[in-house]
Formats: structure tokens, C-alpha cells, sequence
């Protein structure tokens, strides 16, 4: 199949490449070995601190709202962080001390939400927070399984039954002037977080969990969809192997499941991620990259991989592609002319760029503009 | 090999990161609390059943081996397989009769062609119905699938001297669906091969591909039907031809669950067994010509069945389809019809079945297609039924686009 | 007799002191035992988990290894939920001398081990994953045990019969009078807070940190520390033990142990200074693999868990000081004949599964001190947990139809299993997913147990055990342990100090998956959760 551009990774970065592309009128594909980080999603895009008007079309035509505020947001173990470009389900605040009393709300034996936490970080910041368990029918059956007490499958369960959820809040609401809830809210429909907070007389902040982050699922599909709307061809749950370049150009790239049905496209960009989506793998001795072997700016002396403080700023997270300032990666010391890396395959090679999903954003329109530029 | 260079493991267990993406895409999950899940059947049970067999649990039976956990996997674990491996090495119950029946397709088939017009009428009975649910436990809201008096073999064969002129040849791997209830498949497929140029034979002696006897409990038939088709496919290979099959189903069970799952080597086939919608995408992409009605209009949805989604081939069915002047191209969300072969006829998993399917179905009726696109048969007998919209073959579609 | 009198005070809270606990407590005496830590985090939580035939040591000490046979015996009764009877295989490969095998088995059959020589082709039929070019194989009734489970095991029986438990508890002095050890002094590392304890006999079973004990007490235990360096793979890659058939070297022995197996050991003497944060080398772990791959060649593949180092406390004998004459077996010193300090023993040397033993002979020398006539009964009591020795009848007997979840509680408490609620769907909940531990069984090990901390939970319930290393289960159980002792602020400091435990064991093999799960644990704590 002949595409304009072929996308290798289908998370964040490879969505808002595919998107700005499909838009402008390329025939594209995006092959995905799997879903993506966005399903770890906090809601906040890191290091974007500003929304430029070119993402807020593409996320508004896909349906997703999205804004800036300098201050901070609520994190799930209560500390508070510096706020970004959030997704409406977050709140931002000027100040850590955004109210004067809250009203934590937690499902009854729901261990992935952080109530005690969230309290805790609250109270440190001077807001009185009092906390309170629901207990509701509906939910009882998905009791019957230990383990999916769990984010997505409650939230399936929220979409039909938040307004009686809103209902028992309001029974339990005193004086508080914020009500904190788990972030299990607003999975198929989009309305239900803005909703909820006109239902609610106090300031309504919801709160991530444990993974599978529900707004991070719901922009995941959204993004698709948005995207195979414009025309685009998301092969999902297959793996790019092996390219074939010529001269320093692929011409085209193998994938597990189409075999000897090359995608061929006349541009590259590769959106594969960092070790845990497999776009850079480690052995004892080394790091690689396993489609074609780019060079990676990593220390063969595995001791100097690691941080042995846990909390501290790992060096292997900052490993990724060497890569010249139009984002081509190299390959024994040439760069692939046709070919483009975004995302957290960079890792931290880039760091005007940005870090997380900023990094994703920017070297994503910075590859797009110069595969449009090239037409 | 270097230390540590990869990891291996049966299945890619160990691969898993436990990230929990493969519980948000479980459609059995969202439907049966009873069933623990592909992360907790799979990998994390996987790790207590080599510690002790003990730890197999008999409720992995409610896992519809859609493949969606490995779909979605960012690990590549092979969850679903892992699954039914677990069921097949471990739970060492007799299958029951209704799964045998259910499962023998071949021999149900065989039975019940001769006697078809009284077979379908008898099994769209209610009184018959309500007796199959009591006694076997067939949930009785069940459409069975009707059979055809007149097979498609015995069709083909009627045939064979015009196909063997054609230049060039390939081998048909129908299966039972064409065969016992559906030959007007097989036969639009003979139509549309026919006008690229390509004549279609028999292979010599299929049998069932054997997915229905994998997941009830029949390895060992199944194993048998998988060495018996090898042996077949590698005949026609051999003799230079590829093979061309319309199931979604039984092309992902011959080329994938016959090594992963029964150990079959086939190794020599694979890559000969081809999708009917990829073989004639292919065709065309590389030049071939068909020509198409100015007189046809048709407003499609396509469903892509969860084994498309794992073969990833859905793209060539929907590229198609697209091709073809006239239709009004809608694709349907992925989403599991909830039927799951023989898994949606056991009365203990109707209601499950129906709940999966239902948002499909719901999208279905928004959408109001004039007909809806599938390549599996099942999923066909579930959508007429649940949506109440007529199901066709994307090679059906085409056959019927045609300008001959 | 006072709050803080008791006829015995045990300094040391590993399996040597908990043991010694039972023993003593079953003879009627009231116990205190005292631990810097928490139980089993000596030489106790970090060694192989192997119950040794006693094959290993059949050919050079004919007395260790009818020590081990008997004990292996015993603990397979007593200790029915803490043992898993795997049998070993002991095998010969090319470049080894296989005339050496004759000499094993003859040693072996001398000292009461059962040792059959069988065919390398039913080697392989019975552990499949045994290295295939094997050419002689000798089977034998090796197993393997749980440690941190044995530990809490006699500790909960010493319990039972009245004995008192200070964890956390660090001896500061000793209360001399004279040539008598009269008690101690202690302060509690949480706390802070300062407390006396006396008894007329003290003993010091504190593994290698006896050595310093011993000095405060006025005496010196000549000890050498020893480190021993071993990795877990993250499944279990062979159901028996395998060990080499030659003799005895560093990595040669791979034991299944519960949902893992693990390959060690190394032995490299190290300062005292180093004893509390011993940590695995690079070379040890390249050692490790390649040796370990001898015995199955899958090592080379498979994913690993965690490295993990522990110390051995190695006795000079005849207190030589120049570490090379290191004494074999089981060291009991009674101070006063020995030193002429009156109320005070140690007793240390000797293994993890022969520590019934050292117990009898600390308690038999405590009881002879004490003019107390009563016979060791530890050896035909089971521990509680293990009255009935299937942990699949106990299941079945507590739920109709046990899930995998409660399945996994049987295995882990035996016959304990059955104080859990039963069939409380808030109780079968599960906090971690990859041991299938649920609320439940971490509510008890909170309420009964001695918990404090994370890893004090992770040691009872083997929460952060699995593949994820507590990626998820860590801050679902920091929740349930901040609602039982109410400070978050202590729960926070504890989430990162368990975390850091974890990296600290992932990060000398990480690479592959393991270093993919440290991304993803990275991403999940800093990233989503904001810790």
C-alpha cells in the first residue's frame, strides 16, 4: 500500500502528526504494536505552557477541550504541580489553597483512589477536607471480581449513573465550598465532568487514580477518531520490523502482520516511543533502536544507566536518537533524509522541545511542517 | 546467544508490564464480573499455574478469545492464546454434549445437508428451541444457522472444467460456513476471481479448521483437523498454488492458533494462505481490472471481526469496498459483536454475548446501512439477529457490483 | 514477675531467635525477643530459600548432612504450609567427572539421604527445563521454604504460648552486675523511646550482628562476614532444585520457590561496615547468569526480578582471629563456661533449616541454666498454619469454590487462612495483583502481625513480590497501613523508602523488561500519581 507518509507509533505524538497531515490533504498511516502511554495520561500535557491555536483546532475538531492556566492542579497523592495545557476534566488554581473546606468522595472499597492522601496534602495547604464513601447498587456487581474495582470499568458504570451519584453528594455537602472526586468520570461522553460541576453547588475537582486513566483513554479515542475520520489508516495491534532504505532513503517498511505487503510513502516519521513501547530496547551492553539500528545517544557502560535514588532523574530516561535540527535520525553517522523522530523516542536529546507530551506536540509539527514544506 | 540479549517465554508472558490496557479493552470484562479478566487469566495467572496447576481456575472459560487483550497489548504478550493454552493444558473436564455438538461442525453439517429443508424448519421452531435450551442448554433466543441443501463442493466440481481453463489458478479453503449453509459465497467469490483472470479449484479434502473444537475442550480433534489441513494446504503449495480463503476466522485459526496453540508446523503454508480481500486488493493495486455497474448503489457499514482486527487485515476489506463505485463507505467502530462462535449459543453466556454486542448493534441502527460489510460468518448470524440489518460478504458486495 | 521481667530475653528477630522464641515459650518460660529491624531481615530474608537434603555437603561434612536430613525431615512436618517438597536432582554435565557421582551417592546413602541415580532422559522427563546434555543425574529429597513464612511462623506460636515480640527495637548496653548479664538496654529506632528489659538468661541470636552483641556484652564471637550474591528470575522456570554433581561452587544450586526460582550463591568475605547495605555487582550477576545456565539454559532468557545479596555470619573456631579456620555446624557458646559470664549465650553458625536444631540446643542449655526440666517438643508440633498439610485441602474446606485470590491465601497461611472473612467481596478485594494478595489478608498481617511499614507487609503477604515490583500494590497497602496507624506524612516517607528498597534490587539487572517496568513504575508514581 502507498501512503504520502507512514507513521510508525500511534500515541500522542504519532496522532498529532498523522491529524496535521490527514488535514492538510496526505494520504497517511499509522501502524500501532499496541495502545498507548496516553492511557497513563494525567490529563495535563507536560511543558506545554501555552496553546497554540494550531493544537486547539486539532483538538477541538476532535472533540477534545483543552485549556491554560498559570497556577497549579491537584495531583492523586495530594502534593500539587505546576500547572500546563489540561484537559477540562482538570481543574487549575491560582494557589494550593483553592478553597476553604473540601468534600472528599470516594467509592466504598475503591483502593486506587488516594483519598487519605489527597486529604493530607490538603490540609497541609490549610483547606479543611473531611472525607466520605459511597456505596451504591449499581456498582455491586463489579464487587463479584477482586480485581476490577478499577478506573475504566467504573467509569463505564458513571456514564449511566452520574446524576445519582451528584444526587448522594449533595446529601453529604455541608458548607464545603470544593468537592474532590475520583477522576472515574466522563468515559463515552465527554459532558458528563462539565456537568457534574454545574450540578454541584462548590468547586468540583476531580482527582486521578491508579492507571488506566479515563481521560486518557477517552483522548486516545477521540484522537483516533479524528483521525480515521480525515481519511487516515490506523493499523492497530501491528508491529513495524524492518525498513528498507536505499541511499540513505526508505522506500518502504515491513510490519508484522501485513508481511510482504510493504507500506511504501515517500516520507517516514517515527513516533515509537521509549523503552516500554519498545522504540528503544536495552540489553546488558547496550541500547538499540530495532527497526533499523539508528544511532542512539546511550552509554555502553550500563553502571551509568541508573540512579540509585529512586526519586531522582534516572539517566536511562533521557536516552533517545541522535538526531540532526530537522529531527532525522541517523544511521552510523548519516542522516535518513526521508525519515523523521518525534516523541519520546528523542528522549532528552532535544531539550528545546520540551519534555513528555510537549515534546510529543512540538517535534510533531516541527516534522509535519517540514514534510509539507518539501511537497 | 549473549546473556540476556531477549527474552523468551511461551506466549511473551513475561513481557508483560502489568499496565492493565488489556482489562480496558476486554469486552467479556465489561459485560461478566465473573470472569477475571485477560490480565489475571493471562500473565499474573500464568505465573501461579507454573507454580502449581492448582491455580487453574475454570471460569478462564468466559474468555471469548477475541483477541482484543492482544490487540491492544503494548508488550506484544499474546495474552488470549495464553489463555486458551492454560485451558487446553490444564482443565482436563470432558467436554460436554452440547459442546461437542456445537463444535462438530463437519459432522453436524454432514448430517444435516440431506435433511436441510426439514432441518431448518424444525430449529426455527420455538417448541424446538425451548427443548434445546432444557435439555442442552442452547439459550433458546438463538437464530441457528440455516443449511444448504446443496453443497458447494459438489457446486465446484460441476464446474471444474471451465475454472481449470482460466490462466491462472488458485485453491479455495471455503470452509464449513460456505459449505453447509452459505455455498452463494463461495460462488461469488468463483465470480469475482473468474473476472481477474483466475480459476478456482478444491483443495484435496479440507476439513473444519477446528476454532470451535480449540475452545470446547477438543485439542486433540482439533489437532487432528490441523495436521489433516497442513497436509492438504501443502499439497496445493506444492503444486504452486496459493490459497485463497473468505472466513476471517478460519484464516486466523490456520495460520496463528495452529502453531501457538496446537503445536501444528505450518510453516510450509502460512504465507500461501491468503484473505480472499487482501489476494484481490493485491491484484488490483498491481494493475488487475474489474468492472463495476454504473447502476449500483449501496449504503455499507463495515464491522471488522475482532480476528480481522488481530490478522490486521481489516484495512484490505475496507480498501476495497472503497473501491468500488456506488457505495456509501462507512466503518463501523471496532467493536465485538459478542457472539464468539459457538461461545453465544451456550445459555450461560447469552446474556453476556448480547450485552457485548450491544453497542454495535446500537451504532448499527444510527448508521442505517443499507447492508452490513463482515468477512465472519458468526459475526453475520449475530447482526441479523441482534440489529435486525442483512449481512453480506465484503466479496459478495463485490460480486454483486460487477459489471458481468 | 513485672511488666518488663521474663525468664529469657532473646536478642534477634531471625528465623535462630524466633525459633528459639517457640521453643522456649512451648517449655513454659516467658519470652521477650527483641529485633533492630524487622523479622527475618538478616541472613534469614536473603538467602537461597533452600531445605537442603544435605547432599550438598554429604561428600565433605558427614555431619552437616545428617544434620540437614533429619531437620528436612522434621520441617516437612512441622512446617507444612512454609515447605514445598520439590525433591532435587543433582547433575553431572560433560566437563564434569562423572566418577564423582559414585562418591556422591555412596556419602549421601552413609548419612541417611536418600540419593537415586536415574537416567538423564527421565531427568529431563521430570524437569523439563534441566540443562539437556546432562549425562548422569542422581535425584534426592531436596525442597524449598519459605523463610520470611517459617520466621513468622515460630514467632506467632512463640505468641501463642505468652511470648512477647519488640520490633523495631535496637539493644543499646547490657545491665551487668558483676560477671552477670542481668538485662538490656533498648530504644526503639521509631520512637525513640528508651526501655529496660531483665531476665536471668539473654541470648544473642542476632546472625552476624551477634559479633558486635557479643562486644557490648563484655565477650568476643570471632565472626567474618561473608556475602552470598543471588538472583530471582521473575517465574519459575523449574519445579526441582537443581544442583551440580561435583563439588561444591558459586552458583550452582537453582531453587523454585514459590511464584519464582532462584540461582545463587556467591561467597565474598566483606567488612562489617558493609553488612547493612550489601549490594550485587556487576560481575556477581554476570557470574550468576552464566554459571546458572548450566543448570538450565533458559536463565539465559528469562526475565529477571531482582538481585539481592545476603551475609553469612561465619564463626572462627577456636575464636582464631584470622578468619581462615572457620567452624563447620551449628556454634552454641555458653558465655559462662566459655568466658565466665554468667546469663548470657549466643548461638549462631549453623543454616536456615537446621535453626530447629539450633534452637533446641539454645533452649536446652537456657533451661539447664534455669533448672527447668523440660523436653523439646518443636519437633513433633506443627507450626501454626500447618495442621494439615495440603494447602488445597485447606482451601477447599474454607470456600466451596475457591478463586485463584483465596487459593493463593491457603498456600501462603494454611490453615490460618480460615480467620479471614469469608466471602466479604470488600475483604476478597485484591491490592495486589500479581500475588493475588487481597485486603483481607493484609488487614491481619496489619492487626496480628507486627506491621509497621510497607516492607514489613511485603515480607508477610509477598505484596511487591511480583513482576511489578509494587508498582500498583504499593500505594493501594500504603493507603490501608495509613488508615491503620492514621500518619500519612510517616506513610509517604515509607512509600519512598519501599520504592527505593525495590529500585535498589531491579537496577544492577536492569535491562530488557525489568528496565521497561522501571520506566513505567517511574512514569506511574512522578508522572501520574505526583508522589
Amino acid at each position: 500500500m502507498k501512503f504520502d507518509t507512514v507513521i510508525t507509533g500511534g500515541g500522542l505524538a504519532g496522532l498529532i502528526a498523522g491529524i496535521s497531515l490527514q488535514k492538510e490533504g496526505r494520504s497517511t498511516a499509522i501502524v500501532s504494536s499496541g495502545q498507548n502511554a496516553l492511557h497513563f495520561f494525567s490529563g495535563t500535557f507536560e511543558s506545554m505552557k501555552e496553546s497554540p491555536a494550531r493544537l486547539q483546532e486539532i483538538l477541538s475538531e476532535a472533540g477534545i477541550r483543552a485549556n491554560y492556566a498559570d497556577g497549579v492542579r491537584l495531583m492523586p497523592m495530594g502534593t500539587f504541580r505546576e500547572s500546563a495545557l489540561s484537559l477540562e476534566d482538570i481543574s487549575l488554581f491560582e494557589k494550593p489553597a483553592f478553597a476553604r473546606k473540601a468534600l472528599i468522595v470516594n467509592f466504598m472499597g475503591y483502593h486506587d483512589f488516594f483519598f487519605s492522601f489527597i486529604a493530607d496534602g490538603l490540609q497541609k495547604e490549610g483547606i479543611e477536607a473531611r472525607v466520605r464513601f459511597l456505596r451504591l447498587p449499581e456498582m455491586e456487581h463489579l464487587r463479584q471480581s477482586p480485581s476490577e474495582m478499577r478506573s475504566v470499568q467504573i467509569a463505564r458504570i458513571m456514564d449511566r449513573i452520574w446524576e445519582k451519584v451528584v444526587q448522594e453528594i449533595r446529601l453529604l455537602l455541608k458548607d464545603d465550598d470544593a468537592v474532590i472526586l475520583p477522576q472515574v468520570f466522563g468515559l463515552q461522553d465527554i459532558s458528563v465532568p462539565g456537568r457534574i460541576r454545574e450540578a454541584l453547588p462548590a468547586k468540583v475537582v476531580f482527582v486521578g487514580t491508579l492507571p488506566p486513566s479515563v481521560p486518557g483513554l477517552r483522548t486516545q479515542m477521540q484522537l483516533r477518531r479524528r483521525y480515521e475520520t480525515l481519511g487516515g489508516t490506523f493499523l492497530m495491534g501491528d508491529e513495524v520490523k524492518s525498513a528498507h532504505i536505499h541511499e540513505g532513503v526508505v522506500h518502504s517498511v515491513v510490519t508484522q502482520n501485513l508481511g510482504n505487503h510493504y507500506l511504501e510513502a515517500d516520507s517516514f516519521i517515527l513516533a515509537t516511543g521509549s523503552f516500554f513501547s519498545k522504540g528503544l530496547i536495552s540489553t546488558p551492553e547496550s541500547v538499540y533502536e530495532p527497526i533499523i539500528g539508528l544511532d542512539v545517544n546511550a552509554s555502553d557502560d550500563r553502571n551509568t544507566w541508573y540512579n540509585p535514588d529512586f526519586a531522582g532523574k534516572q539517566p536511562y530516561m533521557d536516552f533517545g536518537l541522535v538526531t540532526d535540527d530537522d529531527l532525522h535520525p541517523f544511521k552510523d553517522g548519516e542522516p535518513i533524509k526521508n525519515m523523521y523522530a518525534i516523541g519520546s523516542v528523542l528522549g532528552n536529546t532535544r531539550p528545546e522541545l520540551g519534555t513528555g507530551a510537549g515534546a510529543a506536540i512540538r517535534s510533531a509539527f516541527k516534522a509535519v511542517d517540514s514534510i509539507l514544506s518539501k511537497a | 546467544m549473549k546473556i540476556q540479549e531477549k527474552t523468551v517465554s511461551p506466549h511473551n508472558f513475561e513481557e508483560c508490564m502489568k499496565c492493565t490496557i488489556c482489562t480496558a479493552y476486554c469486552p467479556v470484562l465489561q459485560a461478566n464480573p465473573l470472569y477475571p479478566g485477560p490480565k489475571q487469566a493471562g500473565p499474573d495467572g500464568e505465573r501461579l499455574r507454573l507454580k502449581d496447576p492448582y491455580f487453574f481456575t475454570n471460569s478462564l472459560k468466559y474468555c471469548m478469545n477475541c483477541k482484543r487483550c492482544e490487540v491492544s497489548c503494548p508488550s506484544g504478550v499474546h495474552v488470549a492464546d495464553l489463555i486458551q493454552a492454560a485451558r487446553i493444558k490444564y482443565d482436563k473436564s470432558a467436554p460436554k454434549l452440547r459442546d461437542r455438538i456445537l463444535a462438530s461442525t463437519d459432522f453436524m453439517g454432514t448430517l444435516a445437508r440431506p435433511f436441510a429443508p426439514i432441518v431448518n424448519g424444525v430449529t426455527s421452531l420455538g417448541i424446538t428451541k425451548t427443548v434445546l435450551d432444557a435439555t442442552l442448554k442452547i439459550d433458546h433466543n438463538r437464530t441457528f444457522p440455516k443449511y444448504s441443501a446443496h453443497g458447494f463442493e459438489g457446486w465446484l466440481r460441476r464446474h471444474s472444467k471451465e475454472q481449470a481453463a482460466f490462466p491462472e489458478q488458485v485453491a479455495y479453503y471455503h470452509g464449513c460456513y460456505v459449505n453447509y449453509n452459505f455455498p452463494q459465497l463461495g460462488k461469488d467469490l468463483v465470480k469475482v476471481l473468474n473476472a481477474l483472470g483466475v480459476g478456482v479449484q478444491l483443495l484435496d479434502g479440507e476439513k473444519c479448521c477446528g476454532i470451535a473444537m480449540i475452545t470446547n475442550g477438543m485439542s486433540e480433534s482439533a489437532r487432528k483437523n490441523a495436521n489433516h489441513n497442513i497436509a492438504v494446504l501443502e499439497k496445493a503449495v506444492d503444486s504452486g498454488l496459493n490459497i485463497i480463503a473468505t472466513s476471517s476466522t478460519c484464516t486466523l485459526t490456520i495460520r496463528e492458533e495452529y502453531p501457538e496453540l496446537l503445536g501444528a508446523d505450518n510453516s510450509k503454508v502460512k504465507d500461501s494462505l491468503l484473505l480472499a480481500t487482501r489476494y484481490i486488493f493485491e491484484k488490483l493495486e498491481k494493475g488487475a481490472q474489474l468492472k463495476f455497474r454504473s447502476d449500483f448503489h449501496i449504503k455499507v457499514a463495515y464491522h471488522t471481526p475482532c480476528h480481522m482486527e488481530k490478522l490486521g487485515w481489516g484495512v484490505f476489506s475496507e480498501k476495497l469496498l472503497r473501491m468500488i463505485p456506488g457505495v456509501e463507505f462507512t466503518l463501523l467502530d471496532s467493536n465485538c459483536c459478542g457472539i464468539a462462535g459457538t461461545y453465544g449459543f451456550k445459555k450461560e453466556n447469552y446474556l453476556v454475548s448480547q450485552a457485548v454486542g450491544a453497542p454495535l448493534f446500537e451504532q448499527i441502527k444510527t448508521v442505517n446501512p443499507d447492508v452490513v460489510a463482515c468477512d465472519c460468518e458468526t459475526c453475520k448470524w449475530q447482526i441479523e439477529m441482534s440489529a435486525g440489518y442483512k449481512v453480506m460478504h465484503p466479496v459478495s458486495i463485490l460480486a454483486q457490483a460487477l459489471d458481468i | 514477675m513485672k511488666p518488663n521481667e521474663f525468664d529469657i530475653i532473646i536478642i534477634g528477630g531471625g528465623i535462630t531467635g524466633a525459633g528459639t522464641q517457640r521453643d522456649c515459650a512451648m517449655r513454659g518460660l516467658r519470652t521477650l525477643l527483641i529485633e533492630k529491624s524487622d523479622i527475618s531481615t538478616g541472613a534469614t530474608g536473603r538467602n537461597h530459600g533452600l531445605l537442603h537434603s544435605g547432599a550438598r555437603y554429604a561428600v565433605n561434612d558427614a555431619e552437616s548432612a545428617e544434620e540437614c536430613i533429619r531437620e528436612n525431615m522434621i520441617l516437612r512436618r512441622i512446617a507444612a504450609h512454609c515447605v514445598d517438597e520439590t525433591d532435587g536432582l543433582f547433575i553431572t554435565l560433560p566437563e564434569d567427572d562423572l566418577a564423582y557421582q559414585a562418591t556422591f551417592v555412596e556419602s549421601c546413602r552413609k548419612a541417611g539421604i536418600r540419593a537415586d541415580i536415574i537416567d538423564p532422559e527421565e531427568a529431563k522427563r521430570l524437569e523439563p527445563s534441566v540443562n539437556p546434555d546432562l549425562i548422569g543425574a542422581v535425584r534426592v529429597p531436596d525442597g524449598s521454604v519459605d523463610p520470611f513464612r517459617l520466621c513468622a511462623a515460630n514467632m506467632l506460636d512463640a505468641k501463642i504460648h505468652g511470648g512477647q515480640v519488640r520490633l523495631y527495637t535496637e539493644v543499646t548496653g547490657f545491665i551487668r552486675e558483676g560477671d552477670t548479664i542481668k538485662g538490656v538496654h533498648t530504644r526503639n529506632v521509631q520512637t525513640g523511646e528508651e526501655q529496660d528489659f531483665y531476665a536471668p538468661v539473654t541470648v544473642n541470636a542476632a546472625g552476624i550482628w551477634g559479633h558486635k552483641i557479643a562486644e557490648m556484652a563484655g565477650v568476643n564471637v570471632g565472626m567474618f562476614p561473608a556475602k552470598g550474591a543471588l538472583l530471582i528470575f521473575a517465574h519459575r522456570i523449574n519445579n526441582m532444585v537443581i544442583n551440580r554433581c561435583r563439588k561444591p561452587s558459586n552458583a550452582d544450586i537453582l531453587v523454585p520457590g514459590d511464584t519464582v526460582c532462584i540461582i545463587g550463591t556467591t561467597s565474598t568475605r566483606i567488612p562489617f561496615e558493609e553488612c547493612d547495605d550489601v549490594a550485587v555487582t556487576p560481575d556477581e550477576v554476570n557470574l550468576l547468569i552464566s554459571e546458572g545456565a548450566k543448570l538450565s539454559p533458559a536463565l539465559m532468557s528469562t526475565r529477571i526480578l531482582r538481585a539481592y545479596a545476603g551475609v553469612r555470619p561465619l564463626v572462627s573456631a577456636d575464636n582464631d582471629p584470622t578468619g581462615r579456620n572457620i567452624s563447620r555446624g551449628i556454634v552454641c557458646l555458653d558465655h559462662e563456661e566459655r568466658d565466665g559470664l554468667k546469663g548470657f549465650i549466643t548461638i549462631t553458625g549453623g543454616k536456615l533449616m537446621t535453626y530447629r536444631l539450633m534452637a533446641e540446643m539454645a533452649t536446652d542449655t537456657v533451661c539447664r541454666k534455669l533448672g527447668i526440666d523440660k523436653k523439646c517438643e518443636t519437633a513433633d508440633t506443627p507450626l501454626p498454619g500447618s495442621e494439615e498439610k495440603s494447602y488445597k485441602e485447606v482451601a477447599q474446606t474454607i470456600w466451596e469454590n475457591p478463586s485463584m485470590a483465596q487459593k493463593s491465601a491457603a498456600s501462603r497461611l494454611g490453615t490460618r487462612a480460615s480467620r479471614l472473612h469469608v466471602n466479604d467481596k470488600y475483604e476478597d478485594s485484591l491490592i495486589c495483583e500479581c500475588e493475588e494478595v487481597s485486603v483481607g489478608e493484609i488487614n491481619a498481617a496489619i492487626e496480628r502481625m507486627d506491621v509497621t511499614t510497607l516492607t514489613d507487609l511485603r515480607r508477610r503477604t509477598r505484596i511487591g513480590m511480583g513482576t511489578c515490583q509494587g508498582e500498583f500494590c504499593a500505594c493501594r497497602a500504603a493507603g490501608l497501613l495509613a488508615k491503620a496507624h492514621g500518619c500519612i506524612e510517616r506513610e509517604r516517607a515509607d512509600l519512598n523508602n519501599f520504592l527505593t528498597e525495590r529500585w535498589k534490587g531491579n537496577f544492577p539487572i536492569g535491562w530488557g523488561d525489568t528496565l521497561r517496568e522501571a520506566e513505567y513504575t517511574q512514569w506511574v508514581y512522578k508522572h501520574v500519581l505526583g508522589i
